[in-house]
């Protein structure tokens, strides 16, 4: 498959505005302005688009609301907060290839009629600042961007906002509160901010791998976007594989390849010819997977259909050698860290959980411990404010669920048989 | 009497529609101008945006990457996330501690390091990873951290 | 009309609400936590989970809006389980050391651990510890026991807007703290308390002193201190108050409370308070018995208006006691003294200010609702800072600016600093200059309608002069008046509100008919600060001495007829002196008696040791007094007299709202009014009442504007101005405005003195209130970092002296203090800002003091002098 997101990328200088013209950069924003916004819109929902950032949201429908919304003006947003633990996709776009990220959302903002971008880059990639800012001057200077883009009489301006270390502005809501100088609290929802988000007005929130496709979709046309990869929810896809393979890294494939040719075909199997252990399919957050179920095409549809989710394509390869238990452990603790502390079950459940798990793993395991940790696990699950409590339960009932025999060993050896 | 930081918060307001959002880069502007975010300085963010001080300190004890202390020079900011913990990077902390001196959440005894244990910082393909101030560090050996760190003064 | 179905029962409803709100109207209760009447929405402590068919988990009923079809249901085992499991999540952070716990009995938390059944107790980690802070004077705070609700951030954020507070940290480490993480350092409203539904903020006032059921009595009654007026419920054990609490969503303050509303009742407990009557004897104060002090009163007061004349005798009403106190004083002295010498500390500038906007403006002209600030879409704010002067009209500024109306203030406002006021500082008593500006503007931009023809002829008298050349004088940018004057003119509904400072001046009049006359063109309304609980009742009582109970000028015979006989009394024809014209009568022998009730001369008036000199001069000074106040050191006789807890009677608030104030304590000794009654009876004139009720019921026949007005009405409602009665209509056909130089030219010195008006301290009273006295433990001089600094001052203790004499204090650099001046508050005995005055000249309209910026000098000492 063509290169599209990842394009250039191993070009030291990826980032510079003339690598990025030289390879057509800048052409389908200068085809989009062609366009009426609307028009634009409709092709996103022909492509079938699916947003990156985690839940799979349908592009074009979360436009289409946004842009009937008669307020103005209306402000598009780049979710660059990576904070899912086993994510590093949107780092290379935003180190390497900033431009195809500024340029989708130029188009993207033409489509809203949305003369405000603000990228939310997180507090963990400082060199990334730079070079968008860098990047954005670039492309203001050139007229892409800025007032009267290309002399199509329509204005974007765009702007870096810095995060400072926490995970839940990634959810789009809390991302809001914090773009406005507030604590990263989830809103309650309705209103969804394609009506009233940031400042009170209508704003979209995307990915930057999501807004990243936009050149190249507009660039192909939906029908030969929509032909790539899975039918139910096309397009190239980027994975990022860490753990015990051979070699990780960050990979552009078609939508619903396996995780088994992920691992296998593409990241030259387990290291050391060890034997695989559980993968995380998507991100901390979503339910591991036992050796015997990575079959499963990774995409938004067919996944949860495998008993896990895509996620944001972060890989998580785990060999023999891994003890489960402290594996959850470490994922609690993340839960806990980073819980914003706004509603009870995520903020004292979740903590609860976590010392549970410490008990456990630390050799004083109790029995009816496990049973414990399923019936806190279930008091928290669809009681949260927002999905970053629920995936925290579902983070211990999913390892419960396919690594029971780890935790029985853990409490009856007092500590962990592995090591 | 002008607040040092305020010429610079005047280019970063006018990026957002509304002052209170100059908040967050503000509260950078004085950590980088004190190395901490001190009660003065904190009053200093709130006398700039017109925002109140406890608001403000809401705001900055909420998000981990301000330092409520005085800091070490160099701040190392090492991942234990899974990826990174499944490939020794609890190990590296122990090499920190007994080498430098230095406890997650303290600062040596010579000023010289603080050490920050942090969730994934998106260096997961290269783990283990930490970043030394602003730098990024990856693919982090047993070896190679103390050379790198030996680099920061 | 919005129908939805819950628990089986169909609900109407005209408009979309909350779930909560719709089982509420349906008579369903919901538990709850986090949700609280009037805070910003929430949805975080889970426990208002119900069932809505159709949507897959269970929902917040206190964040989702019903829509129409919507089927609820409210109670099922699934809710209970979500519930308890919310409730054990809670438990796991929380001491549960309820045995010794102030909340014990009315916290919502254990109440609904009892209803929905406490678990097993599975939680056996170790809990988090966090020790109890008492570092804080007022507040206590047990953040152990903090279930992080935020009710107390949103209550103090969103609508206090002191913004003291925060959730500090994020997740499993939130925890509630001031910015200092110790001490409040706020403005001590102490609504944060009433919002937390656990023992996380205690009031130190009662704290381990009482348990909620031990209560014996809950009154219902108005704050004491200043001319808002706020409702709250008095809570008393052992005849003493425990604690003040208001209702929530009640009372023209809608439950919230200000410091020395909810802190400030610890002076009616003092131990000082007078108990016997004292008369003097070989210069001493002795304790008498009631019978011989009021044979003596009577015979020396007598004996005065046989050999002088009534108007030998003066009168001073009080401004905290209540309506009846005040009616029944100025009949005694009229009817029974035979003189017009009337006056109260009203005089100080409200009355004065008030008299003169009326007689522009009309009667009833600063009669307007505080609730209304919020309608407003402009608020010009000059004389003052409404969030210290009259705090809760000064939240309802806030609330108004949060809404998006914008604040003018002619000179700085502290507490309006975070609501983006556009500030208009002239230079030191140049406001004037400012204000004829804009009036200059205002009617260019708006003109005139011809409404108030006198009126108009003297606006254009006053603005002849080119506008921008006035604004010259005033220090000010022309661009910055321009701007104020087009927000101003632009507004649907603007609002002035004017505070003390800018009356007590010597230009006083002429600010009051600028603001009058700005008003008048932009159609605003007008609201006139009042620092003390009855100003405006010892005013409409008549407790002035040219108008009678009800504003009507006594100088015209058919009103003093006709009051006289209603009342049955008769009444002088002449009109009296005003409070500033008493003293020189007294120093000159004019005066031979004077009658104080509730009011400290001695102390609360300018002109240092020339009103202490003139008391002196007096052959009998009577004082009616709750404490033995300086005026009380001085006087003849003294009588003990009940506290506004100890009585009951009315209150009428600064926007004419007539309020009941009601018993709470028991405790013997006598309410003015009972005095002066039985005092009367002494003298020969029979004034009889059986309760304050029936000194009422006679004010609701003798004062035209209090027409019919009994208790039973003011309860039911018909509180509001003008009741079932009749103003005066009209308005002066004649414009007295008399200009004079504002600068101060009283004494010598660099510095202008100014009076600060702290929130926690007004004086007498709040002095004797403990907790308010640990705020502002002692007296300080407030003065301008530059100042400062050409001083070599940078805090210590300073010298600050004028003609009438000098102080030490300490010094407190403060920004929001004008170049050239210093502030210095009255409520410290040897150290008030009034003791520092030389005679103050004395506004010819308004007959109010200036004393606003008599001249001193500033000296620093050194070493650690004492003060
Ligand atoms: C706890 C939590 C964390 C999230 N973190 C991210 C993130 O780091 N990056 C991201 O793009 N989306 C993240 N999301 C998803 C966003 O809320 C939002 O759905 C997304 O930015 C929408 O963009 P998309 O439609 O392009 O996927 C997160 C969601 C939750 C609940
Ligand atoms: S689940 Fe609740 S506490 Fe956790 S992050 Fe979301 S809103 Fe905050
Ligand atoms: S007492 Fe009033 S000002 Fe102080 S923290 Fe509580 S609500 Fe805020
Ligand atoms: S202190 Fe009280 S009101 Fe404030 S968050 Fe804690 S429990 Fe809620
Ligand atoms: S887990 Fe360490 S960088 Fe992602
Ligand atoms: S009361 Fe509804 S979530 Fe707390």
């Amino acid at each position: 498959m063509e290169k599209v997101l990842l394009a250039n990328i191993d070009n030291p200088k990826s980032a510079e505005i003339g690598v990025y013209e030289a390879s057509g950069g800048y052409d389908s924003l200068r085809k989009s302005l062609e366009l009426a916004p609307d028009d634009i819109i409709e092709t996103v929902k022909k492509a079938n688009l699916r947003g990156r950032g985690g839940a799979g949201f349908p592009t074009g429908m979360k436009w289409m609301f946004a842009s009937k919304d008669p307020k103005f003006p209306k402000y598009l947003v780049c979710n660059a907060d990576e904070g899912e633990p086993g994510t590093f996709k949107d780092r290379p776009i935003l180190e390497k290839n900033p431009h195809i990220l500024i340029e989708g959302m130029a188009i993207s903002g033409h489509a809203l009629k949305a003369e405000f971008g603000y990228i939310y880059l997180r507090g963990e990639y400082p060199a990334a600042k730079g070079i968008l800012e860098e990047a954005i001057r670039q492309a203001e200077a050139k007229g892409y961007i800025g007032d009267n883009m290309m002399g199509s009489g329509r204005n974007f301006k765009l702007a870096v906002h810095q995060g400072a270390g926490a995970y839940i502005c990634g959810e789009e809501t809390a991302l809001i509160e914090s773009l406005e100088g507030k604590k990263g609290h989830p809103r309650i929802k309705p209103p969804f901010p394609v009506n009233v988000g940031a400042w009170g007005m209508p704003t979209i929130v995307n990915n930057v791998e999501t807004l990243s496709n936009m050149p190249f979709l507009m660039r192909v046309g939906p029908e030969a976007y929509a032909a790539i990869g899975s039918k139910e929810c096309p397009g190239p896809k980027l994975f990022c594989v860490s753990g015990h393979v051979n070699k990780p890294g960050v990979y552009e494939l078609p939508m619903g390849v396996t995780l088994r040719e992920i691992i296998y075909d593409h990241c030259g199997g387990i290291k050391n010819g060890k034997t695989l252990k559980a993968v995380i399919p998507g991100g901390i957050s979503t339910p591991v997977l036992p050796p015997d179920k990575i079959d499963c095409p990774m995409d938004f549809v067919n996944m949860p259909k495998h008993g896990s989710m895509l996620g944001s394509g972060a890989v998580i390869v785990m060999d023999e050698s891994v003890c489960l238990v402290k594996v959850c452990l470490r994922a609690l603790k993340f839960f806990e860290h980073e819980s914003c502390g706004k509603c009870t079950p995520c903020r004292d459940g979740v903590s609860w959980l976590r010392q549970v798990l410490a008990r456990i793993e630390g050799g004083e395991g109790r029995p009816g411990d496990i049973e414990l940790l399923s019936e806190v696990a279930g008091n928290i699950t669809g009681k949260t404010f927002c999905p970053l409590g629920d995936g925290a339960a579902s983070v211990v009932l999913n390892f419960i669920k396919h690594f029971r025999d780890e935790f029985d060993m853990h409490i009856a050896r007092k500590g962990c048989p592995i090591k | 009497m002008k607040s040092q930081i305020a010429d610079e918060l005047e280019c970063v307001k006018a990026k957002y529609p509304a002052e209170r959002a100059a908040l967050l880069p503000a509260l950078y502007l004085a950590q980088r101008k004190y190395g901490w975010l001190s009660a003065e300085a904190m009053d200093e963010v709130s006398r700039e945006l017109r925002v109140p001080k406890a608001t403000v300190r809401g705001v900055a004890t909420f998000y981990a990457m301000y330092r409520h202390k005085q800091v070490g020079r160099n701040v190392i900011q090492l991942c234990t996330n899974v990826s990174c913990m499944i490939l020794g990077a609890e190990r590296l902390v122990d090499i920190i501690r007994e080498k430098y001196g230095v406890e997650p959440g303290g600062t040596s005894a010579d000023g010289r390091f603080s050490l920050v244990i942090m969730e994934c910082i998106g260096a997961c393909g290269t783990a283990p990873a930490m970043l030394v101030n602003t730098d990024f560090h990856e693919s982090l050996t047993q070896e190679n951290i103390v050379t790198i760190l030996e680099g920061y003064r | 009309m919005i129908k939805v179905t819950i628990n089986g029962r169909e609900v109407q409803l005209d408009k979309q609400v909350t779930i909560l709100e719709a089982a509420r109207r349906a008579g369903i209760k919901i538990p709850t936590l986090c949700h609280f009447e009037g805070l910003e929405m929430y949805g975080g402590c889970r426990l208002c989970l119900v069932e809505v068919e159709k949507m897959p988990r269970l929902q917040t009923s206190c964040t989702l809006m019903v829509t129409d079809g919507m089927v609820i249901t409210t109670e099922s085992e699934q809710i209970a389980a979500a519930r308890r499991g919310m409730l054990e999540f809670i438990l796991t952070n929380h001491p549960l050391d309820c045995p010794f716990c102030d909340k014990a009995g009315e916290c919502e938390l254990q109440d609904l651990v009892y209803l929905y059944g406490g678990t097993e107790g599975r939680f056996t980690e170790p809990k988090a510890k966090h020790p109890e802070s008492n570092v804080d004077p007022i507040l206590a705070r047990n953040i152990e026991r903090c279930i992080s609700c935020t009710r107390c951030v949103r209550m103090c954020d969103g609508v206090v807007g002191a913004s003291a507070i925060s959730m500090i940290n994020r997740g499993r480490h939130t925890v509630m703290e001031p910015f200092s993480g110790g001490k409040f350092d706020c403005e001590y409203c102490g609504n944060c308390l009433t919002v937390c539904p656990v023992g996380s903020i205690l009031s130190r006032l009662y704290k381990e002193t009482y348990r909620p059921w031990q209560v014996e009595r809950t009154v219902r009654t108005v704050c004491g201190h200043c001319g808002v007026g706020c409702s709250y419920d008095l809570q008393v054990r052992d005849e003493a108050i425990k604690r003040v609490i208001p209702r929530i969503g009640e009372g023209l303050n809608r439950g919230l409370l200000c410091a020395r509303g909810r802190f400030g009742y610890e002076f009616v407990g003092a131990k000082d308070r007078l108990k016997k009557p004292l008369v003097r004897r070989d210069g001493n104060l002795v304790e008498t018995t009631w019978d011989e002090a009021l044979g003596f009163i009577a015979a020396k007061l007598s004996e005065v208006i046989k050999t002088h004349g009534g108007e030998a005798v003066a009168g001073i009403a009080s401004v905290r006691c209540t309506n009846e106190d005040n009616y029944v004083f100025q009949k005694f002295m009229r009817g029974v003294v035979g003189t017009n010498n009337i006056d109260s500390a009203a005089r100080m500038g409200f009355s004065g200010a008030q008299a003169y906007l009326e007689s522009l403006r009309g009667q009833g002209v600063s009669a307007n609702v505080i609730a209304g600030l919020a309608k407003s879409d402009v608020i010009f704010v000059a004389g003052g800072d409404p969030t210290m002067v009259t705090p809760i009209l000064g939240l309802e500024i806030r609330g108004a600016a949060k809404k998006g109306a914008k604040i003018i203030s002619l000179d700085p406002a502290p507490g309006l600093e975070f609501f983006n006021p556009h500030k208009i500082v002239p230079s030191l008593f140049a406001e004037g200059a400012v204000l004829e500006s804009l009036l200059c503007r205002a009617v260019s931009a708006r003109g005139m309608t011809g409404e108030l023809p006198h009126l108009e002829e003297a606006i254009r008298a006053a603005v002849s002069a080119e506008c921008a050349g006035v604004a010259a004088q005033s220090g000010v940018p022309d661009a910055e008046i321009e701007k104020a004057s087009a927000t101003i003119s632009g507004s649907q509904s603007p609002a002035f509100v004017i505070g003390p400072d800018i009356v007590q001046r010597a230009d006083g009049n002429r600010n009051l008919f600028l603001l009058a006359a700005l008003s008048y063109v932009t159609g605003g309304r007008i609201f006139l600060l009042s620092g003390k609980a009855n100003e405006q009742g010892a005013v409409d009582m008549g407790c002035l001495p040219d108008t009678l109970p009800g504003g009507r000028p006594l100088a015209i015979d058919g009103f003093r007829k006709r009051h006289e006989d209603a009342c049955g009394m008769s009444v002088p024809a002449r009109e009296g002196l005003s409070l500033m014209e008493m003293f020189p009568a007294m120093a000159d022998g004019r005066i031979k008696a004077l009658y104080v009730i509730g009011e400290n001369p001695a102390f609360n008036l300018p002109g240092g040791n020339s009103i202490k000199s003139a008391l002196e001069k007096l052959d009998l000074l009577v004082v009616q007094d709750i404490f033995l106040t300086e005026t009380a050191k001085m006087a003849d006789i003294v009588l003990p007299a009940l506290s506004w807890a100890e009585k009951d009677g009315t209150f009428t608030n600064l926007e004419r709202r007539i309020q009941r104030v009601r018993r709470g304590v028991n405790r013997e000794g006598r309410e003015d009014w009972r005095i002066l009654c039985d005092l009367a009876g002494r003298m020969g004139a029979a004034m009889e009442y059986a309760s304050s009720e029936a000194v009422m019921s006679e004010i609701a026949r003798v004062s035209p504007v209090h027409r019919d007005l009994h208790y039973s009405d003011i309860e039911a409602g018909a509180m509001q101005w003008p009741y079932h009665g009749e103003p005066l209509r009209g308005e002066a056909s004649t414009v007295s405005l008399v200009t004079a130089s504002a600068r101060p030219t009283v004494g010598s010195g660099r510095f202008a003195l100014l009076v600060d008006r702290p929130l926690f301290q007004s004086g007498t009273l709040t002095r004797r209130s403990k907790a308010l006295l640990k705020l502002i433990p002692k007296a300080t001089v407030k003065m301008n970092p530059l100042d400062a600094a050409s001083l070599g001052i940078s805090g210590g203790i300073v010298r600050v002296s004028s003609d009438a004499g000098s102080v030490e204090l300490e010094a407190v650099i403060d920004s929001s203090v004008q170049m050239g001046a210093v502030k210095i508050s009255n409520h410290f005995e040897g150290a008030g800002v009034f003791g520092l005055m030389t005679k103050p000249p004395v506004d010819p309209v308004t007959k109010a003091p200036a004393f606003e910026g008599c001249l001193v000098a500033v000296e620093p000492l050194k070493g650690d002098a004492k003060s």
